[in-house]
Parts: structure tokens; C-alpha cells; sequence
């Protein structure tokens, strides 16, 4: 493994974009929680139900994790994770609505929640010291989430029929977005990669298409394919877009805002 | 807070020689929120250190948003401080290694199954 990264030689540039891609990851794994805990009631069985819980409870804590980051760049996480609006909001596109049906939070599972874990373990090899210490814990985590979505995912595709109508729709949805993603490849991604925290772009995105390859397939997708969004937003590092505002509130936690004690 | 306090030991009438070896043995009383046994028995507790009335705890958790985080700060700070020769306690999160159940020991092994938890 390469020499770790001292962070008090980055430059402006190079600063910024390692803000971008820690918030990025956070955002996601915030939004993911949010999207799975919707599920805890209206999964198709109670143990399913029970799963998604316990999922919403490790992406919450990877997101934790993640923003917690920013203090090793003297950055309070607080603003970030609590006073943003929307439109600032970097999670990936997928997340931007909510899945209607339970076959569109089964491709959230393996393809967003993949791709996010595509890029954790890109930065877990890399340079940023605090990563390598952290996130290997969240993929240990992601195994499970894994595990889950794959049968799943599978198992709507086999059924044939709506389920696995439902499935293709969703898969076609959310991989454009998932692609311009991982496979990111601007001026704030170069930078990452420069310094070693990131893989290449290539390297990325043929790891992420390997990893969903054979899924897609069960519901007609060639993977390769499939082009990445050309609506990019550099400033944030996703797809050009929002998540919906109620989801926003929900992050944010503005309910009890007045309730948070630290 | 969390239970379990009610078997805490009284505070050490003296200054241990050890004071590491002593810290140690003084965590074997916190035990986890959830599961009774200590958190040292746990697999918790990856170092201590003991520095001018100050004691440093290396600590990770079972999981990245385990629900008892709070609760076990609180357990082994309440419990470090009532010795007189703690002035702080400083506690560090670490998740390097990532905690598995192998990291459960022999003896946290042995009082998991005397409940009829396997590990």
C-alpha cells in the first residue's frame, strides 16, 4: 500500500475536491438510509421489513463516519449534515426520489448501494489515511446489503412478468446515473486520483460494471452498454438534479432540530 | 447510563504500582449495553494508556451506527473516574481493525454460552 497522504499539503484545489467527494459519499449514505427506512414497513415480509432496518441503521452510521472525515481537513461537519438546502445536496441521482416499488428499492440495493461501495473501496486502497482506517468496517457492513439485494434482485428477475418489468425499468432509471458516477472523471476527480485517493475513472467504472454485469443481464441490460449521464454538476460531483425536498428535511432532521443536544 | 452498575466495585483504596494493568481490570466491570459481558471481554477495548491523571481508551464499536455508543462513553467514563488517580478520560473511536466476533475472548466466549449465546 502506498504512503499515506499528509492532507496539510494539499493545495486549494485539491482541498476542495476531496470535500466534494467525502460529502458526496456522505450525502448518499445519509439519502440511502432514508430511502431504506421507507421500506421498513412496506418491505413485502416482516423479516424483509426487518432487514431494511437494520440497513437504515448502517448507513446511517457509515454517513456518520464519513462527514465525521471532514474534521481531518479543520472543516466542522455540522453545517454540512444539518443546514444545507436541496439544491447543495450531493448523493447520487438514484436517490433523488423515492422508489415507488419494492422492485425499485431492490436495484437501489445492488446498483446504488453497489456503486457506492465501488467507490469506498477505491478510497480505501488509496492514500487518505482516514479512509483506510474507516471504511473498511462499512464494506464489512455492505456485505450483507449485498447479500440481500442480490437474491432479490434475482429473484424478482426470475419471477418473470411485472416484477421483473418493475425491476428493468428501475435498473434502466438509475444507471446512467450511477455510471457518470463512479466512472467521474472532471477536473475535482482527476485531482483525487493525482494524489492517490482515487482509482482511475476507467479503473472505476470497469470494476463497477463488472460487479453488476450478470444482475442487469437477468433483466436484459447490457451493461456495457449503458452511458453515463452527460448532466454533470461539478460543483456538487453528481448528476445534474435534486433530491426531493421532503427527503432533504429528513436528513437534515429540521423536525427536531430544536431537539438536537449534544 | 446503562445497567450493570450495580455490580461496579468500589474505587481502589490505593495508587496501583500499574496503572494500565489497573485500568484494565476496572473496564472488566463496564459491561456492554446489550450484551452482559465487559466490554474487554467484548473485544472492545483495543488499547489503554495512562499519562499525568489521565487515562486513554481505544475504543471501537460492534457496529459503524451501534444504538449504545453513548451509553458506553458515559459506562467507562463514570467508571474511570470515580478512581481518585483519574483526573480524565480521553476516549478514542478507532474502527482498524473492523470489529468481528472474533475479537470476542475465551472468557466472553465462555459466559456468552453459560447464557445460551452462541459467538
Amino acid at each position: 500500500m502506498t504512503d499515506a497522504l499528509d492532507l496539510s499539503t494539499l493545495n486549494e484545489d485539491q482541498r476542495d475536491a476531496l470535500v466534494r467527494l467525502i460529502v458526496t459519499l456522505a450525502d448518499s449514505k445519509r439519502l440511502m438510509g432514508i430511502r431504506y427506512s421507507d421500506w421498513t414497513l412496506g418491505a413485502p415480509s416482516i423479516e424483509t421489513g426487518v432487514s431494511m432496518a437494520s440497513m437504515t441503521q448502517d448507513e446511517w452510521g457509515h454517513a456518520r463516519l464519513l462527514y465525521a472525515m471532514l474534521k481531518t481537513l479543520d472543516i466542522d461537519p455540522g453545517p454540512f449534515e444539518y443546514e444545507r438546502t436541496g439544491d447543495k445536496f450531493a448523493s447520487v441521482s438514484a436517490l433523488d426520489r423515492e422508489p415507488l416499488d419494492w422492485a425499485a428499492v431492490v436495484a437501489l440495493m445492488v446498483l446504488a448501494d453497489g456503486a457506492l461501495s465501488t467507490m469506498l473501496r477505491s478510497v480505501a486502497q488509496g492514500t487518505l489515511e482516514q479512509a483506510r482506517r474507516r471504511v473498511p468496517k462499512m464494506l464489512a457492513e455492505e456485505q450483507y446489503h449485498m447479500s440481500m439485494g442480490s437474491a432479490w434482485y434475482r429473484r424478482l428477475a426470475d419471477s418473470g412478468g411485472e416484477s421483473r418489468r418493475l425491476l428493468a425499468v428501475a435498473t434502466e432509471d438509475i444507471l446512467p446515473g450511477l455510471l457518470a458516477w463512479v466512472g467521474v472523471d472532471d477536473a475535482a476527480a482527476r485531482r483525487m486520483v493525482a494524489i492517490g485517493i482515487l482509482d482511475s475513472a476507467a479503473d472505476r467504472l470497469a470494476l463497477y460494471r463488472d460487479e453488476v454485469r450478470e444482475f442487469v443481464a437477468l433483466v436484459g441490460v447490457d451493461i456495457d452498454a449503458v452511458l453515463g449521464t452527460s448532466e454533470w454538476d461539478e460543483v456538487r460531483g453528481r448528476a445534474v438534479g435534486r433530491p426531493d425536498e421532503e427527503a432533504c428535511e429528513r436528513a437534515r432532521g429540521d423536525r427536531n432540530r430544536a431537539l438536537l443536544v449534544e | 447510563m446503562s445497567g450493570g452498575r450495580d455490580l461496579w466495585s468500589a474505587p481502589l483504596g490505593e495508587i496501583p504500582k500499574d496503572r494500565v494493568k489497573a485500568i484494565w481490570e476496572v473496564l472488566q466491570e463496564v459491561l456492554d449495553p446489550e450484551i452482559p459481558i465487559s466490554l474487554p471481554e467484548l473485544g472492545l477495548i483495543y488499547d489503554v494508556a495512562y499519562e499525568e491523571g489521565i487515562a486513554r481508551i481505544d475504543l471501537t464499536f460492534t457496529a459503524t451506527a451501534c444504538p449504545c455508543m453513548d451509553f458506553i462513553r458515559e459506562d467507562i467514563t463514570d467508571r474511570l473516574l470515580s478512581e481518585h488517580w483519574i483526573d480524565r478520560v480521553e476516549l478514542v473511536e478507532v474502527w482498524d481493525p473492523p470489529w468481528t466476533s472474533d475479537r470476542i475472548t475465551l472468557e466472553g466466549r465462555e459466559k456468552l454460552k453459560r447464557m445460551g449465546v452462541s459467538a
